[in-house]
């Protein structure tokens, strides 16, 4: 699996992620604080999934004193490549941390082979 | 795996472009040299130790004539977890944070965010009032907003004309 970035703008910022191969899904964690749950756009294409967390502009009050983190919106994409389920990929994001489930097939999920005795 | 990264938030001390012109990097420096000479005995915010499992979370500060605003990028912080305390000339955060899918085990392959806890002590531009201080947690951005105390106001100094 390969990660990807793509700046659409200047102003666009990657987000720090996890990612976990739990066997029968791969599970994204992705930290996009301040970015707007409802706007969030994550789209699987062609064996690449595409992330993409819009966050509205800074809005200053008053006189900046220090300004340690820039605003942008979140964009990254991941090569995963062939053997997922597209139709049932879910996403959902929480205080500020989006999670997607990107699910095998069926076909080519891990399974444990029982043997038998003769 | 690999990665490209193109540009990390952290990394980045302001927006890009902001210092465009010879006048915005004169006006930066100007800042900067304000606030060394002002406050000579505060370490900077980037000279802050950081404690073996710990991180510090990145911070905005802003004033008003009236208000202090501090803005902390915590994501994944139930807001019961962090403890925000101020003094007069001092707000302090702090907290823990965990991971929720720590269950996973081993199947992690990749991890770039930051867990454990976390402790931010912030000088105040000017003394505020403790009992008004208010904090609101939101879509992983923490927002605490001070209000100045009112003896801790500005005094304009008449300068005094001499006899030559």
């Amino acid at each position: 699996m390969t990660t990807e970035t793509q700046p659409q703008t200047e102003l666009t910022f990657r987000p720090d992620v996890d990612i976990c191969d739990c066997g029968n899904e791969v599970l994204i964690v992705a930290d996009v604080p301040g970015a707007n749950p409802g706007a969030i756009d994550v789209s699987f294409d062609d064996g690449v999934l595409s992330v993409h967390a819009p966050v509205a502009a800074r809005t200053l009050s008053g006189r900046a004193l220090q300004q340690e983190y820039g605003i942008g919106d979140y964009c990254r994409s991941f090569k995963l490549g062939e053997g997922f389920d597209a139709s049932l990929i879910s996403a959902e994001c929480r205080r500020g941390v989006l999670e997607i489930h990107v699910p095998r097939l069926a076909s080519v999920r891990p399974r444990k082979i029982a043997v038998r005795t003769a | 795996m690999s990665l490209i990264p193109f540009r990390t938030k952290r990394a980045t001390g302001m927006e890009p472009g902001s210092l465009a012109t010879l006048a915005d990097f004169r006006n930066e420096m100007n800042r900067l040299f304000e606030g060394f000479f002002s406050r000579p005995l505060q370490m900077p915010a980037w000279f802050e130790t950081v404690e073996p499992g710990q991180w510090l979370p990145s911070i905005d500060v802003s004033e008003t004539d009236k208000q202090i605003h501090v803005r902390a990028e915590l994501p994944g912080i139930e807001p019961n977890d962090v403890d925000v305390s101020v003094s007069e000339d001092r707000l302090v955060i702090a907290g823990q944070k965990t991971c929720a899918k720590e269950e996973a085990g081993e199947g992690w392959t990749h991890r770039e965010s930051h867990y454990g806890s976390f402790s931010r002590a912030i000088p105040l531009p000017e003394a505020v009032d403790p009992a008004k201080v208010t904090a609101r947690y939101d879509k992983g951005v923490l927002t605490v907003e001070l209000t100045k105390s009112p003896t801790s106001t500005s005094r304009k100094v008449p300068v005094l004309a001499g006899s030559t």
